[in-house]
């Protein structure tokens, strides 16, 4: 099999970046999309090319190192898969892929598919967490915990930061990221006693980090990897308005 | 926490979004079903009776009038705030962009709520300089249980039997059904009031929402164009 | 008698074992809280052991910073582990006990980890639990708001706690908001996007690291009073394993190479039920979960070569055969016995699927007693992956698997402190050799990382701290600036070669080594072969490598060539010291030494204990230094699963 990859080159964050087309020949069905690209950059360096940098780790679907925008998609086609769970048998023969970075304000590029992604990071540390120190926990079973609660903050934590949401979000927000730690932690009596302070502190962090206003387009939930509900973004805006009103 | 610093979040923007949304969508509705006595064929009776009652409101009148000019100023300021956000958030174009499909909700009136906002932005002081204000076609006066009232209903059909001001209120109207379509459940969703099980049934309803109330305004100026003969001054009162 | 080095004082704690952790908390330095602040510690790694060591060492009060390689500490390959965490909790009253964690985990380890160590981990395995879920882990829970419970890999009783199949991913996500909160209350620093490339002596004593910001190749130093290393394991030196690609054993190899000792590198493990290699261009392998084979069963075809579809296959034409070597376990047995098995039958032609190297797992028996929805309902998330993955639907025709690289119990050596040979140089999760033996169970690599990175390294090194006070070392010293010349210097040759095949093609290559010699079965010449085999990829490597681009940007690469030769160092080393190590036991498996059954054959008057390698230098011949194993609670036994 063979295909045209059409792919974003950007040198560094002040280069304004371009389209380059390269043939990628000697492609198998059963490849994954980024083993597909592995292929081509072996075939660029032999022809001694720069290949095309682009961050990948598991492979697996759960670390969320990887992301692209796969002809105008975040992860390709399908709902509830990652890049690199994609297959080459998705795509025809001699097709032509266009293949860009994550595009957002607060996903700077820094080369070629790569973006910076810390923004993530610097919300989570603005309250994605519980305060209890190591060795100050009580047994676990002393909190009782309705397993219907259990499942849906687990169904708000399977998250894997991908930025996939902000990718596809028309506004580049960030609300399906921020939206599902905050409902996880809202949900569990473990998150009560930080709850206020950290729905706004997370919500104004990410503010800060220039992503855009959620205007309710739901794209993120098509494209997030995990089918996380934009259910959390409502709850996320209910935590934050309870915060932001009884807050001094 | 002080009230500019809500209004300064992504969250709470959106929140006075929905608000003033839904407040202007309730003005709406009651806008329309005092639109509908245009339909009642009493050569304007009803409607000239209820363009009475409103100028009898005084002050109340003006109070709402302030507290709708003061959403509508809201829902503008914060809507153009959130588009040069957009704007800034997402500098970088796509070569392609296309929807997943899926659960997203995505759609021509999802992603034009900026140019529906502007369209009707344009449209409403032309309205109420046109009805609200009478400049359009100044009413004659009538007279209706004793008291001299304007002949509102007159200066609606008067105007609605120009094929330019009918195309011009059909083609906004189609305008605000895209905005109500997005507007209605957005605005719900903006305030938090959401969950999956109620998530389809309220984006159908906002559906419907915007047919109805894009419909009935939209059908008015048709009916008259086609149905209703400019009437004769004044005879819109007492039979 | 095994006569222990001097080099390997493993400074276990006097008295009864139940006592030693307790009393050596007692017992050990303190560093005072005021003066916490003004200890700096270096921790390598943000997975469940350095994320927690991290995070830990932040709330008591040091000056921390933490590295990695990802663009962003939640990535670690700690993420990536499906099943659940062992712990000696016995909520479900079935008699588990700390004991029993403690002496089921020596027995898989087949009897080569310390005992101190291994007691220590059942001991601290509770407190993850307890910690964990005070963190917001949404642990499975039962109706009643209790935890959940399942048995896992083979145990007798139900102690795994879980996330559903994302255990690693939760705990994981636990650490990493805890050391969030350290990094949001300053007192950890965080470097991501950077690989360490070397570790710093001065006086012999570890003082900081030379890593390379991945983003901009810059060179950087960092100093400090203690480095941590919690940089995983070495799985992918066998290029296709169930790890990440960035996986690598850089930051290890280089400690080993600055004088921390190698402990028991031949200790592999494959697991069982993974999916098969596709073909070529392939870069890594998925693991399906071991509960499959639950109700799946494995078989090939009788006849060579059969390429008849499986359905057309009938009954009497296949070979069940791990229900025929093993009838007690059957398709239950262990993970090391099962994968060489598969590995086997493949081997001898019986292999199915396009490349031959595929076992069946059939569910028609089980769809047929159960019903499709029951088994829909068990497995359905991984019937969906595998249908995902090969397009083939696993309800109507068996599952193609086949073993793969999936951890190394070996390690750098650390005494009972997780300190290596250097001193203040510590190794912690993974990265270290301490807990597992020579076979590590299922749910037992969250129990270990979490049990060092929460609960050990936070205590043990102030024990070192209080010893070593603050002199103001800085990046100024000149054993920095020797460092960072050895390094570039590195950097420059590899990017010097320009010769004509990518590090890919000679990481294909050496996996191809490790994977048929130094893999699921071992022998004398294939071990010697393959130690051949690797010097001569090595002599090739740094005459004909094509690395490209320049080090001072992103280039991804520089970064794998790097690894790769370590990799092929490290290749040298496991074949070596899987040669020395004249018997079977665990993931190490000798042909030489089998029981008439096909079993492994311990040796354990002249192999129980840890052989650890010292560097040497430069094509010096590595030293083997040992440290007796001495078992004072367990009695050896041999394993079987007949």
């Amino acid at each position: 099999m063979k295909v045209q990859v059409k792919v974003w080159r950007q040198k560094n964050a002040d280069d304004p970046g371009r389209f380059e087309t390269y043939p990628v020949e000697g492609i198998i069905p059963e490849m994954s999309f980024l083993e597909m690209l592995d292929l081509m950059n072996e075939q660029l360096l032999k022809r001694g090319e720069s290949p095309v940098e682009f961050d990948s780790d598991c492979r697996e679907g759960i670390c969320g190192t990887c992301g692209l925008v796969i002809n105008g998609m975040a992860h390709g086609p399908k709902c509830a898969c990652t890049t690199c769970e994609l297959r080459m048998r998705d795509y025809q023969d001699g097709e032509t892929i266009t293949v860009e970075p994550f595009r957002a304000q607060g996903f700077p590029v820094i080369k070629d598919l790569v973006v910076d992604r810390s923004a993530f990071d610097r919300i989570i540390s603005a309250g994605g967490y519980t305060s209890v120190n190591t060795g100050s926990a009580p047994d676990a079973n002393v909190l009782l915990i309705p397993k219907d609660t259990a499942e849906k903050a687990m169904d708000a934590a399977v998250c894997i930061g991908c930025g996939a949401c902000v990718a596809a979000c028309p506004n580049a927000s960030a609300s399906l990221f921020v939206g599902a730690k905050i409902s996880q932690f809202s949900l569990l009596p473990q998150g009560e006693a930080e709850r206020k302070r950290r729905a706004v502190r997370m919500v104004e962090q990410m503010d800060r980090e220039g992503f855009g206003n959620c205007s309710n387009h739901a794209e993120c939930e098509a494209a997030c990897p995990k089918s996380i509900s934009i259910e959390n973004i409502a709850r996320m805006r209910r935590e934050y308005m309870k915060g932001a009103l009884t807050e001094a | 926490m002080s009230s500019n610093r809500i209004w300064q979040s992504t969250v709470g923007k959106k929140v006075v979004m929905a608000i003033t949304g839904i407040g202007l969508m309730l003005f709406l509705v009651v806008h329309l079903a005092g639109n509908l006595l245009l339909f009642v064929p009493d050569g304007g009776v009803a409607f000239n009776k209820y363009g009475a009652a409103l100028k009898d409101m005084g002050a109340l009148l003006y109070v709402i009038r302030g507290g709708l000019l003061a959403f509508f100023l809201f829902h503008i300021v914060a809507a153009i705030q959130v588009y040069t956000s957009k704007k800034r958030a997402r500098a970088g174009r796509y070569a392609l962009e296309t929807s997943k499909g899926g659960p997203s909700k995505l759609s021509v009136s999802s992603k034009s709520m900026i140019v529906t906002g502007v369209v009707l932005l344009i449209f409403v002081p032309l309205h109420v300089w046109m009805f609200g204000m009478n400049k359009g076609a100044p009413p004659p006066m009538v007279m209706i249980d004793g008291s001299e009232v304007k002949d509102i209903y007159t200066m609606v059909a008067t105007s609605f039997n120009q094929l330019g001001i009918v195309v011009f209120y059909v083609g906004t109207m189609l305008f605000l059904g895209f905005h109500l379509r997005h507007g209605f459940w957005s605005a719900l969703q903006s305030l938090g009031a959401m969950n999956p099980k109620w998530t389809p049934a309220i984006y159908a309803a906002g559906f419907v929402f915007a047919l109805l109330l894009a419909g009935g305004f939209l059908l008015l100026p048709l009916y008259f164009f086609f149905f209703v003969d400019v009437p004769v001054a004044g005879t819109g009162g007492d039979m | 008698m095994i006569a222990k080095s001097p080099l390997l004082d493993a400074k276990i704690p006097d008295g009864p074992i139940q006592e030693k952790w307790a009393n050596h908390k007692a017992s050990i330095g303190l560093v005072n809280p005021a003066n916490k602040r003004k200890y700096t510690i270096i921790v390598v790694g943000t997975g469940l052991a350095g994320g927690a060591a991290a995070a830990t060492m932040g709330e008591l009060g040091y000056n921390v910073l933490n590295f990695c390689i990802q663009d962003s500490p939640r990535r670690a390959h700690s993420v990536a582990a499906q099943g659940g965490i062992n712990a000696a909790k016995n909520y479900q009253n079935d008699g588990d006990s700390v004991w029993r964690l403690f002496y089921d985990t020596v027995k898989g380890g087949d009897y080569r980890a310390r005992e101190a160590n291994v007691y220590r981990l059942a001991e601290l395995s509770a407190n993850i639990i307890d910690q964990s879920v005070a963190a917001g882990v949404p642990f499975a829970r039962e109706y009643g708001g209790t935890l959940a419970n399942r048995s896992f890999g083979g145990a007798q009783v139900s102690r795994t706690f879980y996330a559903r199949g994302q255990t690693g991913q939760q705990l994981l996500l636990g650490a990493y908001s805890a050391l969030m909160r350290q990094v949001d209350a300053g007192r950890v620093k965080l470097f991501a996007r950077r690989e360490m490339l070397d570790v710093v002596l001065v006086e012999g004593r570890a003082r900081g690291i030379v890593c390379r910001n991945l983003a901009t190749g810059e060179i950087e130093t960092y100093a400090a009073d203690a480095v941590c290393i919690a940089t995983g394991g070495y799985s992918t030196v066998y290029f296709l394993s169930t790890n990440a690609v960035n996986c690598n054993a850089t930051a290890a190899w280089r400690c080993y190479k600055k004088g921390a000792l190698f402990a028991n590198p031949c200790f592999t493990q494959i697991h069982p039920t993974c999916l098969p290699q596709a073909g070529e261009g392939q870069s890594k392998l998925t693991l399906m979960s071991e509960s499959l084979r639950n109700d799946g069963r494995v078989w090939v075809p009788k006849k060579k070569g059969d390429k008849r579809p499986p359905q057309e296959i009938p009954e009497d034409e296949r070979d069940y055969f791990l229900e025929r070597k093993y009838p007690a376990f059957g398709n239950l047995a262990p993970r090391d016995i099962s994968s060489r098995a598969a590995k086997e039958a493949c081997d001898a032609g019986y292999g199915v699927g396009p490349t031959g190297f595929s076992v069946y797992l059939d569910f028609a028996e089980a769809i047929g007693r159960l019903g499709e929805s029951v088994i829909r309902e068990r497995y359905g998330n991984l019937f969906a992956m595998y249908h995902e993955i090969t397009d083939e639907n696993p309800f109507k025709q068996p599952m193609r698997i086949y073993p793969a690289p999936h951890y190394t119990m070996g390690g750098i050596w650390v005494d009972y402190n997780l300190m290596t040979t250097i001193p203040g140089l510590y190794a912690l999760g993974e990265a270290n050799f301490s807990d597992h033996g020579a076979n590590r169970l299922g749910a037992s690599a969250l129990m270990q990382g979490l049990a060092d990175g929460y609960f050990v390294i936070p205590a043990t090194i102030s024990d070192f701290l209080a010893e070593h006070r603050p002199d103001g070392l800085t990046t100024n010293h000149d054993a920095f600036t020797e460092s960072v010349k050895a390094v570039q210097e590195q950097v420059k040759q590899l990017l010097g070669v320009n010769g004509s095949k990518t590090v890919r093609e000679f990481h294909v290559e050496l996996g191809r080594i490790m994977w048929e010699k130094v893999g699921m079965a071992r022998n004398e010449p294939g071990l010697k072969e393959a130690i051949s085999d690797i010097q001569a990829l090595r002599d090739e490597y740094w005459k004909n490598v094509r690395v490209g681009g320049v080090n001072e940007d992103m280039n991804k690469s520089l970064e794998f060539a790097g690894r790769m030769a370590d990799f092929l160092d490290l290749g040298e080393l496991m074949a070596q010291d899987a040669l020395e190590r004249a018997e079977s036991c665990g993931g190490h498996f000798r042909e030489e030494y089998q029981t008439e059954d096909g079993e492994a054959l311990r040796e354990d008057d002249k192999f129980c204990h840890v052989t650890a390698w010292e560097y040497k230098g430069e094509g010096q011949a590595p030293e083997a230094h040992l440290e007796p194993l001495e078992f004072e609670n367990v009695k050896l036994t041999q394993r079987s699963y007949k």
